[in-house]
C-alpha cells in the first residue's frame, strides 16, 4: 500500500458511496467517529442505502438512521448505554423501516475472523437452541468433521469502508487508540477502505501502536472528533449533549437537533 | 429486628454480591451498574480475590473504582491489568473462562429462557424493538455460570410465552451448560432446582402472594421459603459511601421521568460546571 493520504473530513467523507457497508469503530459511547459522521451528514449528496456494521451501534449510528441514510444494520447492540434506547433506531425498527441483520458478539467476532483468515465461515457453539438461527436464515449449521457435533458456521463479514477514531495517528497511518479497543483492529484488517480520524496527527509515532498503518487509506486530523462520545483519556462522554439529543427526539424534533448539531462544534 | 431502612436497588446489589464467591472471574456487561455495585461489594467483603472481566475495555481488573456514567472508563480502563480486542474477548476469552455473569432479561419464562430482542412476535414490525442481545445467545448456550436479575418485577417481564428466545434457559434444546442458576428481583430470589422458576426468598415487606400476582405464570415455592437477609449496615455503608456515592445503580431501578432526572443529577455531580 502507498502512504495514506492526509485528507480533510469533507474529502474523506466522499470515500463513502451509496450502498456501501460502513464500519464504524469504537464501542458504546466511547471513541465513536462522530466528526466523520457529521461530515457525511454535511455532504450535499448524502450517501444512502448504507449497511452499518458496528460491534455496538450508538449515537453516531442513530444520526445516520434518523437522516434516512441507512438501509440495514449489523450489530449486537444498538442503544445509548446508560442513556437508554437509541431513539431514531427504535422508531425505525418498530415501523419496519430498517432492516436488521441480527448479530451477537460471537457472530461478529467469528465473522471477522473468517474474513481475516480468508475462509467463508468460522464455527462456534453460540446460538444453538435459541431463536437466532430462525432470525438469521442465511446462517447455516455444520457438522464438526472430527466429533460429529453440530456447530454454527458463522459467515465471513464484508466491509467497504471502516472509520476509526484515534487518540493519535501519524503520516504512515499508524494509530494509538486507548485500551477500549472494541473491534477496531479487526475492522482495519477487513475493510477495503480504512479511514483513521485522530485527535492529533504527527509525522511519525515511535511507540507501539494499536492499528498498524499498513491498510490505512486516509488519515484525517479531527480534534474533538469523538464528542459527544468519549475519547479516553482526553475527554469523557458529553452527557448533557446526549440528553439534548434524546430530548429533541422525544419532542419529534430530530431534524431540529440535526440542524443545530451540524453547525455546532460539539466539543 | 427492624434494622436500617434500605431501598430495592440496595437489596438487589447485596443479593448479587452474595452470589459471588471468592476467587471467581465475574463478567461485567454493558449498562449494568447494579451488577457492578454487587461485584465490587463482594470484592470489598467476602471475595477479596475477585477478578472483573469487563465489556468496557475488554479487560480484566483486580482493582476497582467508584461507579460513574460519563467517566466510567476511568474504572474499567484505568484499573485494568490486561486487554484484548472484543473479537478476542468474544471468540476466545469468554468461551474459555466461562465467567460468571448477570444478565437483565426483558422477558423470562418459567424455564428461565429469556428475550432481549423485541416485544411482539412480528420480528419485522415489533411492538418495541430492544437494543439487542450482546453476547447472550452465545454464552447462555454453554456456560454453567448464568445468573439473571430483574430490577422491576412485573408481568411485563415474567411471561408464559416469550416473543423470542435469545437467552437459553432450562430448555430441552440445551446441549451444553446448565441454564440459569439464580434470579434476583426487587421482590425476591429464585432458583431452578426443579427446572422451573422457584421462589426461594422474599425481600423484607414483600409477600409471596404479591410476587405470584406480579408473575405471569405459576411459581413454584420452595418448602423453606423465607425472608431474604436484609443488607447489613456495613453493606449499606459500602454501597452508599464508597462504591457508588453518585447512585448510578438507581438508573436500573428507576423509570420514566424519575430516571431522566436522576441521570441528569449524576451527570451534574460528575461534570465540572464549566464543561456542561
Amino acid at each position: 500500500m502507498p502512504l495514506p493520504e492526509l485528507l480533510s473530513l469533507s474529502d474523506a467523507a466522499q470515500l463513502v458511496k451509496s450502498g456501501d457497508t460502513l464500519g464504524l469503530g469504537g464501542l458504546m459511547m466511547y471513541r465513536r467517529p462522530v466528526a466523520f459522521v457529521k461530515a457525511l451528514l454535511q455532504r450535499p449528496n448524502r450517501p444512502t442505502d448504507l449497511t452499518l456494521l458496528c460491534f455496538t451501534a450508538g449515537f453516531e449510528s442513530d444520526l445516520l438512521v434518523g437522516a434516512g441514510m441507512v438501509k440495514r444494520v449489523r450489530s449486537c447492540y444498538f442503544g445509548l448505554e446508560a442513556f437508554g434506547l437509541a431513539p431514531m433506531f427504535t422508531e425505525a425498527a418498530n415501523a419496519g423501516q430498517i432492516s436488521i441483520c441480527e448479530e451477537t458478539e460471537a457472530s461478529l467476532a467469528l465473522g471477522f475472523r473468517a474474513t481475516m483468515g480468508g475462509v467463508g465461515f468460522m464455527p462456534g457453539f453460540a446460538w444453538l437452541g435459541t431463536d437466532l438461527l430462525r432470525l438469521r436464515p442465511d446462517v447455516k449449521t455444520i457438522q464438526d468433521p472430527y466429533t460429529g457435533e453440530t456447530l454454527v458456521a458463522f459467515p465471513a463479514l464484508h466491509c467497504d469502508v471502516a472509520v476509526i477514531h484515534a487518540v493519535k495517528a501519524d503520516r504512515y497511518g499508524n494509530a494509538i487508540l486507548n485500551n477500549n479497543l472494541g473491534v477496531d483492529l479487526e475492522l482495519s484488517m477487513i475493510a477495503g477502505t480504512v479511514i483513521v480520524t485522530a485527535e492529533e496527527v504527527v509525522e511519525k509515532i515511535t511507540e507501539e501502536v494499536h492499528i498498524p498503518g499498513v491498510r490505512v487509506t486516509a488519515v484525517v486530523h479531527a480534534p474533538g472528533g469523538a464528542a459527544p462520545t468519549s475519547c479516553y483519556p482526553l475527554y469523557p462522554i458529553r452527557g448533557f449533549e446526549v440528553l439534548r439529543y434524546i430530548d429533541a427526539c422525544n419532542r419529534h424534533d430530530f431534524v431540529g437537533y440535526l440542524d443545530s448539531f451540524l453547525v455546532s462544534g460539539v466539543i | 429486628m427492624v434494622g436500617e431502612p434500605f431501598t430495592p436497588d440496595e437489596q438487589l446489589a447485596v443479593c448479587i454480591a452474595h452470589q459471588v464467591n471468592d476467587g471467581e472471574v465475574v463478567a461485567q456487561g454493558l449498562a449494568t451498574p447494579l451488577v457492578a455495585a454487587g461485584y465490587i461489594l463482594a470484592r470489598l467483603t467476602h471475595a477479596p480475590n475477585l477478578r472483573f472481566a469487563s465489556a468496557i475495555g475488554q479487560g480484566v481488573c483486580q482493582d476497582w473504582a467508584p461507579l460513574g456514567v460519563a467517566s466510567i472508563e476511568s474504572l474499567w480502563l484505568g484499573k485494568a491489568i490486561f486487554h484484548t480486542t472484543f473479537v478476542q474477548a468474544a471468540a476466545d476469552v469468554l468461551p474459555c473462562l466461562k465467567a460468571k455473569e448477570f444478565f437483565r432479561p426483558a422477558q423470562v419464562d418459567a424455564a428461565g429462557n429469556f428475550n432481549n430482542i423485541a416485544f411482539g412476535t412480528d420480528y419485522h414490525r415489533p411492538r418495541m424493538r430492544l437494543p439487542g442481545t450482546g453476547g447472550i445467545p452465545d454464552v447462555t448456550t454453554y456456560s454453567d455460570e448464568i445468573y439473571l436479575y430483574v430490577p422491576r418485577h412485573s408481568r411485563v417481564t415474567f411471561v408464559k410465552t416469550l416473543d423470542f428466545v435469545s437467552g437459553l434457559g432450562h430448555s430441552e434444546k440445551r446441549i451444553r451448560g446448565k441454564g440459569v442458576n439464580c434470579l434476583v428481583t426487587d421482590l425476591g430470589q429464585f432458583d431452578w432446582a426443579n427446572g422451573r422458576m422457584r421462589l426461594v426468598t422474599y425481600h423484607r415487606g414483600v409477600t409471596v402472594e404479591r410476587i405470584q400476582a406480579k408473575t405471569g405464570f405459576d411459581l413454584e415455592i420452595a418448602p423453606d421459603v423465607h425472608e431474604t437477609p436484609p443488607p447489613t449496615s456495613e453493606e449499606l455503608h459500602l454501597l452508599r459511601e464508597i462504591i457508588d456515592p453518585l447512585g448510578v445503580r438507581l438508573l436500573e431501578t428507576l423509570g420514566g421521568q424519575a430516571r431522566r432526572d436522576h441521570l441528569r443529577a449524576v451527570l451534574e455531580a460528575e461534570t465540572p460546571t464549566g464543561k456542561r
